[in-house]
């Protein structure tokens, strides 16, 4: 579903040039609940970012579903993250003014929709979350992990092939990140591919398949551990390891 | 979508109410200065003939001898003007001057008016469309060989008659009885294309009486009076036979060809006058002007109008750059929204047409107050400046012009803005949000 080849990221200034991903190569499947996890500054986000639409990449390629997505135009790239990604943010990114109805609406209106369907998706987003009763409160009134889950209804409601989310827990409380967790797992049992930044191990281990992400190149440790890895992932692995 | 953007656009000025509120009022500011100085400029450049302007035609004769006046004058003498009565090209013509008489009715309780009168020939009415509400024109007997007929208006047949059909009726003029014709209905041409020399902009004459009887009753004359030449003119007679420049003169050419004939029948007159050695200047001729050249060889709307409404433009734009920077701060400030909203799905487009229809609706209301602004300006004008009543009108076009001008300007002064929060990456904004 997802497939990177020899990705690579520079970022330039007149002075420095910065590696964020280097040769990164990753192939998600469909259905797969993916935690990429890795230090700070180890180009986590700039995947994220790549995968989902958000920003070009200096060399490589990138199909999603299929198709080679790189050099699109910017709206068929809106097109492409409207129609088949979701997004979820550590900060949750509610629309302040907007209330949970609205902010759930807001990719359906970019994407066309009729009024009548736009109600139908975001009721339905709602009450997938849990949150129907409270369609019409300002993310304002409501806790950090409820913010989070209209979050979540706002990405399903364009019923999308995949979720990006970036640390989605990490703002929450325990208590609330399990939650969020669990409801994530059951999107993901309904058919819904994940790919989740996050810091926290006990929750990546909760995905199917975790990769590790250092000095902008990827390390796959589920395949690791199984010992199906080629030789730059197992030095990889090994350095990690060992540090 | 469009009701989608205009929605967030009203949420967005809700939510910023001294910031909305700065830029409404910098753009209302500009266009209600450029709407004052249009719509005077507007006021002052009406054609008032309508449909007419390409059939009436002012007459001028360049008469003088050598070494005076430069110039063609606006005005003809009185020679001149009973010579070219004997014309029988034009449809309808009609010499004039104004003067003024004392009006008062037989009943002695009423105290006299000074009044401003037109003395004018029959066909003045026709030539100009004058609306009757009761009568109509004097005979053309009256216009040969003199009678005292008079036309007045309908304000005027309400004041000393308390209106209604006073066809018949006697008003004095100067004392002398007139049997009132005809009354005329609201008519107030703007500018007073027909009598440009006595106040473009005032208001019509309310009296009108026949021209066959200025050289009985002696009318004074109340306009210009221009002389090339020293003349010892001691009576009316010898103003008569003068080379005074003092009438207006009118013809209705309804054709072309009765243009084009009129022209050859001028022309043939100024020989004329030449071989009797009357006009001495081998330059002399005779002119005719539709009224838009009339208005336009008059000045009726000064080179300074258009250089107000020039400058006023030029202050809008300084309103808009005030705008732009207003929006500028206001848009980046909503980066990171605009970063989720691309993050959802939202095309550069869309982000940019949600901008723009925000700065179209502060430009919308930034043209409704600006008209506010234009009419109490023009209000002050008109009260404390003496401008005339009817520039001073707020014309039924600027409720339009307006808000088409305050829209397009806040969109041409939020292009910059709006493109520059479009084109920012929003990846740089969803993790700091």
């Amino acid at each position: 579903m997802l497939s990177m080849k020899n990705i690579s990221k520079v970022f330039k200034t007149d002075l420095v040039e910065t590696h964020a991903l280097r040769d990164f190569n990753l192939e998600v499947n469909e259905g797969e609940f993916v935690a990429v996890t890795g230090p700070s500054g180890s180009g986590k986000t700039t995947f994220l970012n790549i995968a989902g639409l958000l920003e070009g990449f200096t060399h490589g390629d990138y199909f999603l579903d299929g198709v080679n997505i790189s050099n699109l135009s910017d709206n068929k790239s809106a097109v492409i993250r409207n129609e088949k990604i979701g997004f979820i943010f550590q900060g949750f990114n509610l629309i302040s003014d907007l209330n949970l109805a609205e902010n759930v609406e807001v990719p359906l209106r970019y994407r066309g929709f009729s009024a009548k369907e736009r109600k139908v998706r975001v009721e339905r987003a709602l009450e997938q979350v849990g949150l129907a009763a409270r369609m019409k409160h300002l993310p304002t009134q409501l806790s950090g992990g409820q913010q989070q889950r209209v979050a979540i209804a706002r990405a399903l409601a364009g019923e999308p092939r995949f979720l990006l989310a970036d640390e989605p827990t990490g703002n929450l409380d325990s208590l609330m990140a399990r939650q969020v967790m669990e409801l994530l797992e059951d999107i993901n049992k309904a058919g819904t591919t994940i790919i989740m930044v996050t810091h926290d191990a006990e929750l990546a281990r909760r995905a199917q398949r975790n990769i590790q992400i250092v000095d902008g190149q990827v390390c796959d440790f589920t395949m690791y551990q199984s010992g199906q890895t080629d030789n730059k992932t197992q030095s990889i692995a090994d350095a990690v390891s060992v540090a | 979508m469009f009701f989608y953007y205009l929605d967030l656009a009203w949420r967005s000025i809700k939510k910023t109410p001294f910031l909305s509120l700065l830029m409404v009022l910098a753009i209302s500011i500009g266009i209600g200065i450029t709407i004052t100085t249009l719509n005077v400029y507007k006021m002052a450049s009406i054609n008032p003939a309508g449909e007419r302007s390409s059939q009436l035609f002012a007459v001028q004769l360049m008469s003088q001898d050598n070494n005076f006046w430069e110039t063609i004058n606006e005005q003809i003498t009185y020679q001149d003007a009973y010579n070219l009565s004997k014309s029988k090209v034009p449809v309808r013509q009609a010499a004039m001057f104004r003067t003024g008489l004392a009006v008062q009715t037989e009943d002695v309780n009423v105290s006299p008016i000074l009044e401003s009168v037109r003395v004018t020939e029959g066909d003045f009415f026709a030539l100009f469309d004058v609306p009757f509400a009761y009568g109509g024109r004097w005979d053309k007997l009256v216009d040969e060989e003199g009678g005292y007929k008079v036309v007045i208006n309908e304000e005027l047949n309400q004041e000393v008659f308390g209106g209604g059909d006073s066809v018949g009726k006697t008003l004095l003029l100067n004392r002398k009885p007139y049997q009132v014709v005809g009354v005329i209905e609201k008519w107030n041409p703007s500018p007073k294309y027909y009598d440009v020399n006595n106040g473009a902009f005032n208001d019509s004459a309310r009296v009108y009486v026949p021209f066959s009887l200025a050289p009985i009753e002696e009318y004074e004359s109340w306009g210009n009076n221009q002389s090339w030449r020293h003349e010892d003119i001691r009576t009316y007679q010898d103003r008569l036979n003068s080379e005074m420049h003092w009438l207006q003169y009118w013809v209705e050419l309804d054709t072309p060809a009765k243009k084009q004939e009129y022209q050859q029948w001028l022309a043939a007159y100024v020989e004329q006058q030449k071989l009797i050695g009357r006009f001495k200047r081998a330059d002399a001729h005779g002119e005719i002007s539709d009224v838009a050249q009339w208005l336009n060889f008059n000045n009726v709307v000064p080179e300074d109008n258009k250089v107000l409404v020039g400058l006023s433009v030029l202050f809008l734009v300084v309103c808009l750059v005030n705008m732009l920077g207003l929006l500028l701060a206001k848009f980046l400030k909503r980066a990171p929204e605009v970063g989720v909203r691309r993050a959802i799905g939202a095309s550069r487009l869309q982000i940019f047409s949600q901008h723009i229809v925000e700065v179209g609706l502060i430009g919308f209301c930034g043209g409704a107050l600006g008209l506010l602004w234009a009419w109490a300006a023009l209000y002050f004008l008109s009260s404390k400046f003496e401008l005339e009543a009817s520039l001073a009108q707020l014309d039924q076009s600027m409720w339009v012009i307006a808000p088409v001008i305050a829209v397009s300007a806040a969109i041409i002064a939020g292009i910059y803005p709006a493109w520059r929060i479009c084109s920012t990456n929003p990846s740089v904004y969803l993790k700091s949000q």
